[in-house]
């Protein structure tokens, strides 16, 4: 059995794109038929929730019963795919918490795998940012490049956690396309499922992300089995996380 | 076979976190699998009964018949460790017993173990209290406790007046017990169970129970720090060797911010 992903979209820094990855994540998943589970960790701007009312819960993890909302429900569903909006407020609150309470172990123990999409780009503090989650929490970490936000990618600074991370690429949209998809009542599944007068320029956006994400799922598969026949090295254990 | 050893948990000030001490204490040495016994003097209700029900007697440990009960079978009884959970007030009382029924003295000749946490207050009056135990705690190991559970923030200890205390006890050693998240300490009040049987998902009665994860996972971090900080003192060293603690810092020259 394939252990559930838990997908933390995450940066320290706001407007990067973290609620749109969110969204199409959760609609790349929904077009698969896969049972999901999403929660919106931005207290005061619950877009994520909002737009997904029936998948998607707000959630305050600044206390204490709030933590158990969330990872007291995280651990109760072994089977669905959860997808994690992660307001950049509590960034470092959050991934505190993780480690106080030692989720990642036990997610696993559980057949669960946390994979934090981190959304880069070149601000000092982020970088910063990912090399210390990279040092303090033994889980998987993807860099995201929106190309909206930087149009360089420093590999070197944003290094994924093992090979079968890579990176996910999500392309520059222009201003008026990006005023569509903002719509409330947007769907990316379902505009990519009608094919209205051909390919568009958001068909194409679309399906590059799907892609994207097709092809993380694969890395990921692909990194599992490598290390239940023993190559690819082992995963790094860098602290109680 | 190790020698005996009576650790007493106390404070002349209540409502400074004796018993919960006194519980992680109890839960140290059964992960060290060392048969431990506990006193509790809350008499006639116990605290730290209603925990370890299965470890703890309720004495009067101002009554002889008492004291006999713990004292004389110190070499018979199946545990090696005897911890005693001095009831608020009671520390220096307790410790002028043992000086005169002669336990003190078999302590100075090498037959016993004694160890003793001396939980600390807030207050300037907890200081005080330093002075009027330390004559008992010759022979002793002494470990003056600053216990952070409850929120407590010694306030009134400017680094001065820490030192000047702190500097009569040239053998005592701090100890620190880190702060727990308040809902998960709530929760484990109200199960009514030791910490590693919160932690563990069980109830009293070593059924499987439905905890907080969240919770369950302050406490496994929290009672994991309180315990570094036993192996830091090398406490499971002192009980079952005897041995003074070579490498833990002095509390003299701490003052610890």
């Amino acid at each position: 059995m394939q252990p559930a992903p838990i997908y933390i979209v995450a940066s320290p820094r706001p407007r990067v794109g973290k609620t749109l990855l969110a969204r199409l994540l959760i609609e790349f998943l929904y077009s698969r038929s896969r049972p999901l589970v999403g929660y919106d960790l931005n207290p005061r701007e619950s877009l994520l929730a909002e737009r997904f009312p029936k998948l998607v819960w707000p959630v305050d993890i600044t206390s204490t019963r709030g933590q158990m909302e969330l990872f007291d429900r995280l651990i109760a569903d072994t089977a669905s795919t959860k997808i994690i909006d992660l307001g950049s407020p509590l960034f470092d609150h959050f991934f505190d918490v993780i480690r106080e309470i030692g989720f990642v172990q036990e997610a696993r123990r559980l057949s669960m795998e946390p994979i934090v999409l981190f959304i880069t780009d070149p601000a000092p503090t982020t970088v910063r940012s990912y090399a210390e989650l990279r040092s303090r929490l033994a889980v998987t970490i993807v860099p995201v490049q929106n190309e909206s936000v930087s149009v360089m990618f420093a590999k070197e600074d944003f290094q994924g956690t093992g090979p079968e991370c890579g990176m996910i690429r999500i392309p520059r949209l222009s201003a008026i396309v990006r005023g569509v998809i903002d719509r409330p009542s947007f769907s990316f599944g379902a505009y990519l499922a009608k094919r209205q007068g051909g390919p568009t320029e958001i068909h194409e956006w679309i399906a590059q992300i799907f892609n994207e994400f097709r092809d993380l799922e694969l890395r990921l598969l692909m990194g599992r089995v490598n290390s239940s026949l023993g190559r690819g090295g082992k995963r790094e254990d860098r602290s109680a996380g | 076979m190790s020698k005996p050893t009576v650790i007493v948990v106390g404070a002349d000030k209540g409502g400074v976190g004796k018993t919960t001490v006194a519980r992680t204490l109890l839960d140290y040495f059964t992960a060290h699998h060392l048969p431990t016994r506990a006193f509790d003097t809350e008499s006639p209700k116990g605290t730290l009964k209603r925990f370890h029900p299965e470890h703890c007697d309720i004495v009067d440990v101002t009554s002889v018949a008492d004291q006999m009960r713990i004292f004389d079978t110190l070499t018979s009884a199946d545990a090696s460790v005897t911890i005693i959970d001095v009831r608020a007030g009671l520390l220096s009382p307790t410790l002028r017993a043992l000086r005169d029924i002669g336990f003190l003295d078999a302590v100075k000749k090498g037959q016993l173990n004694f160890i003793i946490f001396h939980i600390l207050g807030s207050s300037i009056a907890s200081l005080n209290e330093i002075e009027d135990t330390a004559a008992f705690a010759v022979d002793s190991k002494y470990f003056l406790v600053k216990n952070f559970i409850n929120n407590t923030s010694f306030f009134e200890w400017d680094q001065a007046t820490h030192a000047s205390y702190f500097r009569k006890l040239k053998d005592a050693i701090e100890v620190t017990i880190p702060k727990l998240n308040e809902m998960a300490y709530e929760q484990v009040e109200l199960a009514s169970v030791p910490f590693l049987t919160f932690v563990a998902n069980k109830g009293a009665k070593g059924e499987s129970t439905n905890y907080s994860f969240v919770l369950r996972g302050y406490v496994r971090h929290w009672l994991g720090n309180v315990w570094g900080e036993y192996d830091r003192i090398k406490l499971n060293e002192l009980v079952t060797s005897g041995a003074t603690p070579a490498q833990a810092p002095r509390v003299q020259a701490v003052g610890r911010s």
